[in-house]
Formats: C-alpha cells, structure tokens, sequence
C-alpha cells in the first residue's frame, strides 16, 4: 500500500520486531491481548512518522533509510526485550481469542476455520478493505496517481507528500498489527531476530502480486502453502531425511525465484518508486 | 568568507560524518544507561579495547578486509543504480566454495590448490548474484528482491552442505563443522606474529585498482549514466545490460572473495556460527558513508571495522547484549543520511 504511493519502507521488519516486543510487555503488564495489539500499533504508528519525516522532508534514500530502521529495531528490541526479562523467561502470554461459531459443527471446513483465530479473519477483511480503499475511493486514487505520476497529481491539486505521509503511516500500523500477531500465535517466545526474514519476503510478495490487494493475498497464501507443505514433508520423513531438511527449507524460496520469468513481465511497479517529490 | 573549495566541502562532509557517528555513540551510551551499565566503563572499552588488546588488532583487519571488499561490490553496483543487498549470500558462497574446492580438489598441488580455493570463493559469490544479474536483465526483474530472497536460500544451502557434502568426516554425529584447514592453506601474516594478514594489502591493492578503472576511466562516465539516468544512457548508445552484469558480477565476486580471506585468514573452519553474522548489512552502510567512492569506501570500511569490535568489547564489558551494535549501527546510518542531506542544501 505504501509502496502505491511512491515510497518503499524496507524498514518493516524493525517495525515489527519492535511492536512485537511491545505486544509482549503490555500484554504482559495488563493482560488485555487487545491493549497490546493498540500498543504495538502506536509503536509501529511512531517509527512510521520518523520513517515519514526522513523520507519525505528530508528526501532520504528510501532504501538505506529503511536498512536503518531496520538494525536499529533489530538491536533496540533485543535490548528492550532483555531488559524487561533479563532471565530471557518467556512471560505468560494471553493470546487473542480464536472464534468459536457454528463453524465446528461443519465437518472438515469446520476444524480449518475453528483453528484460525480472529486475527485471521481480520487480516482478510483488511485486504478487502484495502482493495475497495484503493480501487473505488478518491483517496485511493490520489494515492495511486501520487505513486504514478506525482508531478500531475500535484497539479490537479493533491498534496502529493501528505498522501505519501497517510500511506506510510498506514503501512506502518499494519506492520504494527502483523508483528502483534507474530507475539502470541505465530512464534510462542522472543528471540533474537525472530521474524527471520519474513517481512523481506512481504516485499517480494508485493512485487509478484503485481503490487494489487487481491493477488497480495494470493502471493501470501500460496508461499505458505508451500513453506507447510515441505515442513509437513520434512516431519513426515522424519529423521532419515534430516540431512537434506534444509535443502527443502529453501524451497519455498526458490518457488518464488522460479516464478519471476513467469510473472515477472507483467509486474509494473508504481512509476515513482522510491523518488523522492520536489515541488516545483 | 571562505572560498568554497573542494578540500572545504570535504572537510565539512567529514565533520557531518563525525557528528552522526556522535550521535549513533551517544545513542549507543543511552541504551547503556537504559539497561543499567556503567557509561565511563562502556564509553572506554568501546574506544581503548580494540587497539590494546592484541585479539582486537586482528579483529578489526579482519573485518576491515571483509568491509572493504564487499562495500567495493556493493558500491560498484550502486553506481550503476542497482542496490545489491545479497552481499550477505554472495559471502556464505564465497565461504562454501572455498571447502568445496579444498576438499573435491585436493588432488592439485599445494600452490595451484592455494589459488583455486581464493579463485573458488570469487566464483561462488559470483555465481549467486548471477541468479539476480539473470533475472535483472532478461526478465527485469528487481534485484532488491532477488538478492533478498537468496540470502536466505544462502543460510539454508550453506547448512545443506555443513550436515552433508563439506562436513569434517572427524566429528561427532551430525554435528556440522568443516575440518580446520592446515597452516599451509591459511593467508599468513606479513611480519611474524603481528596479526594482519597478506590479505590487508591485497584488498587496499583492489581497491585502488577498482579506484583507476572506474573514477579515473570513460566507465565512470557509463556507469554513472547508466545508475542515474537509463534514458540518457540507451540515447548515448551505452549497453546498459552490458554495464550492469558487469558491476553485479562484480560485486558478487568480492563478496565472495571477502568469505575467503575471513576463512582462509581468521576462522580456518566453517561452522553454523558464520551463517548468522550480518556483515551484509553492514557492507552496505559503509559503501554508502564511502559515497561510492572506490578510496572512500576503504576508509568506512576501516572505521566501522573499529566501531563494530568497539561496540561489541563494549557490550561484554557492561554486560549488555552484543545487540547494542546494531542499534548503535542504525542511529549513524541515519545521522550520515542526514548529512548528505544538508550537504546538498548547502546548509553547514
């Protein structure tokens, strides 16, 4: 979303690192996972302002500041991590409920959908959300006419940096709410580092889907798909396979380079990707 | 008033540059006092360790060569206008290749087997950032993404061939580590015991080479064309994919070379502990203070070489995690962004 309007935010895996630590600690101290997730995106909702301020008012390179938000999140949340639990003891987390509806009474899609918590349901909604957002709104469209072509945008009247400001910012909440989630129902416990590359690989995700809502899902789902799929085979196979595990571990990987000659044609970034607006 | 030369501006540019460094130290020196270390033991650890203690001399070479050599590749591609941010994949080749040769190669005498095991890594770097070059331009595709996403398939391929293909045969069961190599396949120091290797000239050799061919020849021109304004380039009938393969293969290729001298002249084996260093992401921070600049890049790579050992001696010293350094890594990338900025308004 952010990336429509222009502006790349390389930064996200610090983003969510960071409220993921916060997740913990107010999940923690007020036991309410849903203060927790509020927490973690007004974390998420700051960096995106300092992130906004070099970007747009100063005219960082886009990249480089985003490496740099990226270590210091890295580092910043260890610290923050290690000093609220210097045992490094995973604390009792309360974890968001999962919905119970009449879907257990449905036999097989019920098990399926009975596992999935309501972050699950949200985070479908929200791509639904976004799309509407972006293909039918006004503000959609100066956010996509920002990312295209700025210099008309700025002449039909649209504040071209106040756009990008809004796209960062809710970019920003979003990896505020994805790293909330990684806290409890992902990965129970902190570790260094722990999305792992994962938010880098959002980026790749973007740039297969084309960099449209819909098929962002679709990219995201069909990675996971695979990425279980070989951990389903590697527990399956058990130990007499244990030496080549890893060799399956790329495989979710190399299924998205393969992909590139496929879809890569198609795929047209934003015309100002990572260009800085002058006015003028 | 004083006359805006260009020892001036340089000098200006330095002193932004020691600011933000300030500033990343002061960051560092709060993070400190947060997690309830003592400041003077930190502040003196950071800047006295790594030039008393004999270790710290070696470590700061070592990761000075490492720096230089891939901030070298990395810078290259930038000023062709690609970002490489798989150096980090192309040093893990670079690394595997080196046992690789050792041990499927070992049928060549000694000093032809030297050459091919530094000539191998060169080759393994190379070869991962063809995916990339490939992709990029054949396909277009975005080498941001490409060189991401092999970093990882570059820890998991790099653990394949530790459990299986390059594991020592000596050691218990599955636990994966090469063999150590023999003396005489390490990079020797130049005098006696002093330890900085033969590979602390080699790479300043490099660069100053990389710093005729491509500042002092009409490839800094096309380069430059190429990086900032493709449409420029194509109408001044410069083969942009021709530019490009070499600068990314290039920078594939000393950042194979730096996993090299770090096996060949520090570590001497391979295990799972060089798979999660993250001297990728610093190469990137410091060809970016070395504005791309071919002699420039060595001196980042020199002083983030201090900082990094400083700031580690620092963490064990007050007993904060090691995580410190990066954090203290990104507040300086910042600050020497910010640097760059009011460089260019002119406004120091």
């Amino acid at each position: 979303m952010s990336e429509k309007s222009g502006v790349a935010n390389m930064g996200l895996e610090g983003i969510m690192l960071m409220s993921l630590v916060m997740t913990f600690i107010v999940d923690y101290v007020t036991g309410n996972p849903w203060i927790a997730l509020l927490a973690a995106m007004g974390t998420a909702g700051v960096i995106g302002l300092v992130f906004a301020f070099f970007a747009l008012r100063v005219r960082m390179d886009q990249i480089a500041l985003g490496l740099a938000i990226y270590l210091f999140g890295l580092g910043f949340s260890f610290i923050v991590f290690n000093t609220a639990y210097p045992s490094g003891l995973f604390p009792n987390y309360v974890s968001l409920p999962p919905i119970y509806s009449g879907w257990g009474t449905v036999p097989y899609l019920g098990t399926i959908f009975l596992k999935l918590d309501v972050m699950a349901y949200v985070s479908i909604a929200l791509v639904v959300l976004t799309a509407i957002f972006l293909n039918r709104t006004s503000l959609g469209l100066r956010v996509r006419a920002v990312g295209e072509n700025p210099k008309a945008a700025d002449n039909m009247g649209v504040n071209v940096n106040k756009v990008r400001l809004f796209a960062i910012l809710f970019g920003a909440l979003m990896f505020g709410v994805a790293g909330s989630y990684f806290a409890g129902n992902f990965v129970p416990g902190f570790q260094t580092n722990i999305i792992a590359g994962r938010g880098f690989i959002v980026l790749a995700m973007i740039y297969f889907a084309n960099w449209k809502p819909y098929p962002t899902l679709f990219a995201a789902l069909s990675f996971n798909l695979v990425y279980a799929l070989q951990n389903e085979y590697i527990s399956i196979a058990g130990s007499t396979v244990a030496s080549v595990s890893t060799l399956f571990n790329m495989l979710p990987y190399v299924f998205l380079l393969a992909l590139i000659p496929v879809f890569g044609r198609k795929a047209r970034a934003p015309k100002f990707l990572l260009k800085p607006y002058r006015k003028g | 008033m004083l006359e805006d030369t260009q020892g001036l501006r340089w000098l200006r540019a330095t002193a932004y540059n020691v600011l933000a460094v300030g500033l990343g130290i002061l960051a560092g020196l709060a993070v400190v006092a947060y997690a309830g270390g003592n400041v003077g033991v930190a502040l003196s650890s950071l800047f006295l360790d790594p030039i008393t203690s004999s270790g710290g001399i070696q470590q700061i070479f070592v990761l000075f060569v490492m720096f230089y050599s891939m901030g070298l590749g990395i810078g290259l591609a930038l000023k062709a206008g690609l970002w490489n941010i798989g150096t980090q994949g192309q040093l893990l080749a670079g690394m595997v290749m080196v046992f690789v040769v050792y041990l499927y190669l070992a049928f060549l005498p000694w000093p032809v087997l030297y050459v091919a095991m530094i000539l191998g890594a060169a080759i393994g770097g190379l070869l991962w950032i063809a995916v990339p070059t490939i992709l990029r331009v054949k396909f277009g595709a975005n080498e941001i993404v490409v060189t991401i996403l092999l970093n990882v398939v570059a820890i998991n391929f790099g653990f394949y061939m530790l459990s299986g293909p390059i594991k020592s045969p000596g050691t218990a069961l599955g636990f994966p580590i090469t063999t150590v190599l023999p003396a005489k396949f390490q990079i020797p120091n130049i005098v006696g015991s002093v330890p900085i290797t033969y590979a602390v000239p080699a790479t300043i050799a490099i660069g100053i080479v990389l710093y005729f061919l491509v500042e002092r020849t009409p490839f800094r021109v096309k380069a430059n064309t190429v990086g900032e304004s493709p449409e420029t380039a194509r109408y001044a009938g410069i083969s942009i994919p021709r530019v490009m393969t070499l600068t990314m293969l290039a920078a594939g290729a000393l950042a194979g070379l730096a996993g090299a001298t770090y096996l060949m002249g520090y570590r001497y084996e391979l295990d799972i502990g060089s798979f999660s260093t993250n001297y990728g992401l610093v190469a990137i921070i410091v060809a970016l203070v070395g504005r791309k600049h071919m002699l420039g890049i060595g001196i980042a790579a020199f002083f983030f070489a201090y900082i990094a050992y400083g700031a580690e001696a620092m963490a064990l010293a007050v007993n904060v995690p090691t995580y410190v350094v990066f954090a203290m890594e990104g507040v300086m990338m910042i600050g020497i962004l910010m640097s760059a900025y009011f460089e260019r308004r002119g406004a120091i």
